[in-house]
This record gives C-alpha cells, sequence and structure tokens, in this order.
C-alpha cells in the first residue's frame, strides 16, 4: 500500500480546511469583540453608552469630545501617565531584554559551576506569577527607601525568566560554538565576540524578548498600584482604574466612564505601534551563510 | 614558522580520557594530517594545540616556549572551521579584518594584508559581500583568507573540505597545497578523507581512541604500518588481513590449508596482511589460496575483484585496467609473495 498525502484537491483537505477556517474565526471573535466593545464605547456619550447597543455605534458621535476631556481632566494628567507608562516599560523592557541576552548567552554558551540549579531555578521562576512576588517586594524595596520612585517598579520588572528561557533556547541555536571559537582564534575577548559578532545575530531574539517585556510592563497593574501611591507617578493602568473608581462611586460626575474607555483605546495604540516597528526585527535568516549547516 | 611539540598530553572530559599521553613533535614548516576514525580524538588533538581546550596534563611548546596556558590568540596560531565559522553580519573584507583590529594593527596596514590575502585567494570582487552571498568555495576561501592575514606561526585545519562537493574538494586541496608551498607555513590538518590525507601531508598522524597509532610519511604508512590499525586504515581498498599460525618454514591459516614459502617465519607471527595490490589472481588450483570471485568492480582504471575463501572470508585484489578475463562465480588461485607480507603478532604490532 502506498502512502497518498493530502492533496489541495481531495475532499479531505477541503473539509479540514472549512473546520480550520471556523475555529479560527470563532476565536478571531472571541478577541476581537471585547476590543471593538472598547472602539465603540469610546465614541459615545455617557448616556449612549448605556442605552444603546453596547457593540454599534450610537447616532451621536462622541469620539473627539471624549479625547478633549480624557487629555484635559485634572490638568491634562492622563498625558502625564502615558508618558510615565511609556518611561517604566520602555526603561524595564530594554534593561530585561538585555539582561536576559546576557543570562541567556551564558547559559547557552558556557559552562560554570552551579550552571544546573540556576537554569532550574529561572525555569522554576517562569511558573511563578509577578504578582505572587510584589508583597514581600513592597517590603524590600520599602526598606530600601525606593517604593513611590520609578526604580521600585522598574528593578523588579529588570527579571524577566520567560525571556532568560527563550533567549537561552535561541541563542543555543542560532550561534554556533565555532563561530565563537573563531572569534577567540581572533584574538578577541569574550565581551568583545558577545557585543560585535553575537549581538547583531541574536537580533530576532533580542527583539522578541523586548517586545515581550514591553508589553507586559504596559499592562502591569498590580506592581504599579503597590509601589506607588502619588498620582503623577501612575501609569496608564493604575491612573485608569482610579479614574474608573471615581466614576463608580459617583463622586467625579458620570461623565467619567466614557473617558475611561477612551483611556484605555487610546493606551493599546503604543502597543501596536510597538508591535509594527519591531516587525522588521524578525527578518531572521541572519546566521545563514556563516556557518554551514 | 614554527616548531610545535605535545609532551605527555592529556585529556579528559570529566572522567572519559580522550587523548592519553600523546607525544608529537611537528617540524617547522610540515604539513602535518590527523588522520582516524570518528570519535579518535583528531579534533580534540588539534583543539588542544590551538588553544580551544586546556590540556588535564602535559605540555605544549611551540618553538621550545611552553604556551601550555596561553589563550588561543596568544599563540599565534590560526584555525580554519569545519562549518567555516564566518562572521554572518560581517561583510568579506570585514571578516578577514576582525582579527588584524582586534590587535589594534594600523588600518593601512590591515587594509594592505587584506588586499594582498584577497589577491592571492581571488576574493577581490567580494570584499563587500556577506558570507550568505557566497558560495560554498568561495566561504571556504573567506575561511582560509581570515586565517592567512594574520600571519600566525602555524595553520590549523579541521576538515576544512568535507562540506564541500567532489570536484570542488580536490580544487580546494590543490589551492591548499599551493598555499603550503607559498607561504611555508607549519600547518596541522584534520581529516577523514584518505586521499586528502596522502596527497598533502608531509608526515601523517593516525590515531584510534586517543591514542597516536603511528607518525610516518604517507609512504612509510602505507609500506609499514606499525600495527594492524593503521594496515586497515590506511590505504583504499583496505588491507587484506588473514590469520595464520607459522609451522616451520609455511604458514597454516585458519582453515588448515598451508601454504610454504620455503623460507623462515617468525614464530610469534599471527596475522599476515597484504595489499590488494599484492595478491596475484591465478588459474583455479595454483598459488597458496583457492577461492571463488564474487563481485567483480569495475572502476575503468582498475578492476577490484572480491574472492571469498570459504571460511576465511573475503579477500580483495586489484588489477589496473579493465581486465576483461574475470567473472564472477569463477573459480581462482591466488598468489602471495613472502617479501611483500606485512607480519603482524597476536596483539597486531608489526614483525621485523
Ligand atoms: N566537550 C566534550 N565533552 C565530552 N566529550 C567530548 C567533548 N568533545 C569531544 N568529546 C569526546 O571526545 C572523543 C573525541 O572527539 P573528537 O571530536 O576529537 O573526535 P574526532 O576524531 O574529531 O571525530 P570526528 O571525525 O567525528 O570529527 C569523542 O568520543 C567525543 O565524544
Ligand atoms: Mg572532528
Amino acid at each position: 500500500m502506498s502512502i497518498v498525502g493530502k492533496s489541495a484537491h481531495s475532499a479531505k483537505f477541503r473539509r479540514n480546511r472549512w473546520l480550520l477556517t471556523a475555529i479560527l474565526s470563532l476565536y478571531f471573535i472571541y478577541t476581537f469583540l471585547p476590543l471593538f466593545y472598547v472602539i465603540t464605547a469610546a465614541t459615545k456619550s455617557n448616556q449612549d453608552l448605556f442605552s444603546t447597543f453596547g457593540l454599534w455605534f450610537a447616532a451621536d458621535f462622541q469620539l473627539w469630545e471624549n479625547l478633549e476631556t480624557l487629555f484635559t481632566i485634572q490638568d491634562g494628567i492622563f498625558l502625564k501617565w502615558m508618558a510615565n507608562t511609556a518611561y517604566y516599560s520602555s526603561v524595564s523592557a530594554i534593561g530585561a531584554a538585555l539582561f536576559a541576552t546576557f543570562a541567556g548567552y551564558a547559559f547557552a554558551k558556557y559552562t560554570f559551576f552551579g550552571k544546573k540549579l540556576m537554569l532550574a531555578l529561572v525555569l522554576g521562576a517562569v511558573m511563578i506569577p509577578q504578582t505572587a512576588l510584589v508583597i514581600p517586594m513592597f517590603l524590600m524595596l520599602s526598606n530600601l527607601g525606593l517604593t513611590n520612585t520609578p526604580l521600585a517598579v522598574i528593578l523588579p520588572s529588570l527579571v524577566f525568566p520567560p525571556g532568560v528561557f527563550l533567549m537561552w533556547a535561541y541563542i543555543d541555536d542560532a550561534i554556533s560554538n565555532e563561530l565563537i571559537e573563531a572569534g577567540r582564534m581572533d584574538g578577541a575577548g569574550e565581551f568583545h565576540i558577545f557585543s560585535s559578532i553575537a549581538f547583531r545575530m541574536l537580533m530576532p531574539g533580542f527583539a522578541t524578548v523586548l517586545i515581550l517585556a514591553f508589553v507586559a510592563n504596559w499592562n502591569n497593574y498590580f506592581l504599579p498600584l503597590v509601589m506607588l501611591n502619588k498620582p503623577d507617578m501612575f501609569p496608564i493602568t493604575v491612573g485608569l482604574a482610579q479614574l474608573y473608581s471615581t466614576a463608580i462611586s459617583g463622586t467625579g460626575g458620570v461623565l467619567l466612564f466614557t473617558v475611561v474607555m477612551t483611556g484605555a483605546l487610546v493606551s493599546i495604540v503604543p502597543v501596536i505601534a510597538a508591535f509594527l516597528i519591531m516587525q522588521r526585527f524578525w527578518q531572521g535568516g541572519l546566521g545563514a551563510g556563516g556557518v554551514k549547516a | 614558522m614554527a616548531v610545535i611539540e605535545l609532551r605527555d598530553i592529556r585529556k579528559a572530559f570529566g572522567a572519559v580520557e580522550v587523548i592519553g599521553r600523546a607525544n608529537l613533535t611537528i617540524d617547522d614548516g610540515a604539513f602535518v594530517i590527523f588522520v582516524g576514525p570518528s570519535g579518535s580524538g583528531k579534533s580534540t588533538l588539534l583543539r588542544l594545540v590551538a588553544g580551544l581546550e586546556d590540556a588535564t596534563a602535559g605540555q605544549i611548546l611551540i618553538d621550545g616556549a611552553d604556551v601550555t596556558h596561553l589563550g588561543p590568540a596568544e599563540r599565534q596560531l590560526s584555525m580554519v572551521f569545519q562549518s567555516y565559522a564566518l562572521y554572518p553580519t560581517k561583510t568579506v573584507r570585514q571578516n578577514m579584518s576582525f582579527g588584524l583590529e582586534v590587535a589594534r594593527l594600523p588600518k593601512a596596514e590591515i587594509k594592505a594584508r587584506v588586499d594582498g590575502v584577497a589577491d592571492i585567494l581571488r576574493l577581490g570582487d567580494y570584499l563587500d559581500r556577506k558570507p550568505r552571498a557566497l558560495s560554498g568555495g568561495q566561504r571556504q576561501r573567506v575561511a582560509i583568507g581570515r586565517a592567512i592575514v594574520r600571519e600566525p606561526v602555524a595553520f590549523l585545519f579541521d576538515e576544512p573540505l568535507s562540506n564541500l562537493d567532489a570536484a570542488l574538494r580536490v580544487e580546494m586541496r590543490i589551492e591548499i597545497a599551493k598555499l603550503h608551498q607559498r607561504l611555508g607555513a607549519t600547518m596541522i590538518y584534520v581529516t577523514h578523507d584518505q586521499v586528502e590525507a596522502m596527497t598533502l601531508a608531509d608526515q601523517i598522524v593516525v590515531l584510534d581512541k586517543g591514542a597516536i597509532q603511528q607518525v610516518g610519511t604517507p609512504m612509510e604508512l602505507y609500506q609499514r604500518p606499525a600495527n594492524l590499525f593503521v594496515a586497515q586504515f590506511i590505504g583504499s581498498p583496505k588491507m587484506n588481513v588473514l590469520a595464520v599460525r607459522p609451522d616451520g618454514s609455511a604458514l597454516v591459516f585458519a582453515d588448515d590449508s598451508r601454504a610454504d614459502f620455503g623460507m623462515p617465519v617468525p614464530p610469534s607471527l599471527a596475522h599476515i596482511g597484504f595489499r590488494p595490490e599484492e595478491v596475484q589472481l591465478l588459474p583455479a588450483g595454483q598459488g597458496h589460496l583457492q577461492g571463488k570471485v564474487e563481485v567483480v568492480e569495475r572502476l575503468g582504471s582498475d578492476t577490484f575483484v572480491h574472492v571469498g575463501l570459504g571460511a576465511l572470508g573475503i579477500i580483495t585484489s586489484r588489477m589496473p585496467g579493465n581486465v576483461l578475463t574475470i567473472s564472477q562465480g569463477q573459480p581462482v588461485g591466488l598468489g602471495l609473495t613472502m617479501t611483500q607480507l606485512h607480519p603482524f603478532s597476536r596483539d597486531g604490532i608489526r614483525l621485523s
């Protein structure tokens, strides 16, 4: 009996493809609906938000008014929050990606005492959510007098175990030992080899970890909530939540619900932009040609 | 220009000894080839010389100076890797100049050296390309160029041609031979390939299980292999070996057939070896052994005849040209010449 592959013309292939499309469509709707709700809600007036169908636009298009309120409320504090978020997440992401690359390189390319144990610790740390560690970290940082400073948010975020794990696997594959040895034969020191030969080959991996860390920090809520208590130091997540709680307690006037929605919409835009910008680093194949596979 | 000496070099990875007490002197300007089966320690020995591995014990001397504890660059050696190991993000020029920049040579000198070497290796047109835009042979030449520009005291090659196709391999082999003549530098070269070893080497070092089995010129190894391992490793098709026991001036084979040469036979003789060209095919009934032709391989230039000897196994005979008078299934006699036999003891050590 011969083995016949599924060709694009076979009935089975077509059936499978329909099924796949159906499943993916469901998944798309599932992920896109909340986002769509945010988009429509940001264009509504506060009355319409509660009186019209949630998943479609109201007759009264209020996006510009909502944006204006958002950026002027409390003397334009929303802009301050955005700047804070951008600052915390870019510094944290760059730092986390660099440390993850250093650590991943060491794990992939060197043998040293305690390597297995340390690798096990990193793998274990991947499974512990940061949330679980926030309170002990708060106690630690408050003893150091660092709470209510940007460092309180940035320092804990520099530790990014999934990034270490990713870079370890990536580097192990992307950089051959012979390449490093060629650098040694050429007389280059270990850091020189890393920075002038290896690092540029690692850009796709580095970019991946960078964006993952960036998004994780951009969306981080619990850590800044615990570490910071001055409103002008808040990132968007904490700031919006505060606006929201003002809205449900009714003190700041009911119009705040749409402002929170508009704020949520605005806060997604930079993340999408970051994805689009980083895309060009995923070209891959940078290592091709140097080392024969 | 360098004399490289290994003294009692040992290398173990954890508890596993990979190189055991290697002693070797490589003369200035010599082309030395390490051969041996896979896992015999060729690469490890080369990397020990390069300084990419630390010796567990022993000393390495270059021109009399102890370099055992020096790093790779301080030993002033260059290495060409099997995978080429070119820096993929750098251009050909940057690949070749990297080592010189690390050594902080003046810019003008770097340029002059790279241009000079690019000229020798016909890489002038590719200097601004990245490795991925080069063919296998060109990449190999860049890797060699990168080794040459540093003007090392010796070159180390680890199977540099094994990723090339057969035709290119022959071409690059000849280029490397020319390069050796031109530079006159000491070269150590690891290969699996018999032909590379026989044609390029001044001296061949045969390794097996981490031990040096024999060191000699290609012809010494071919004509006087020191033991059964070398005898069967060097030469293609490989040497025929038959177990024998001496009986006066006669040899008794394992199937109790006898061959009397009328000459004294060493009493400790346990194996005889003979190259495929050292056995004569005769009409059935003549010669020292009787057999039947099992397979005939015709290469045009040579004919390999594999003769089944029953319980003794199969031996190979090589005849020049395309021999039409031999066909499969034909009974034949085999003629040996006592003076051409390679005698080995029970432990496989050459006698006489
Ligand atoms: N880093 C290492 N750790 C442990 N064992 C090693 C290491 N490097 C090599 N070995 C072992 O040492 C032995 C010799 O290896 P080596 O690479 O020198 O062989 P080789 O003769 O070059 O083989 P090949 O022809 O396949 O390249 C092998 O058994 C190998 O498994
Ligand atoms: Mg090897």
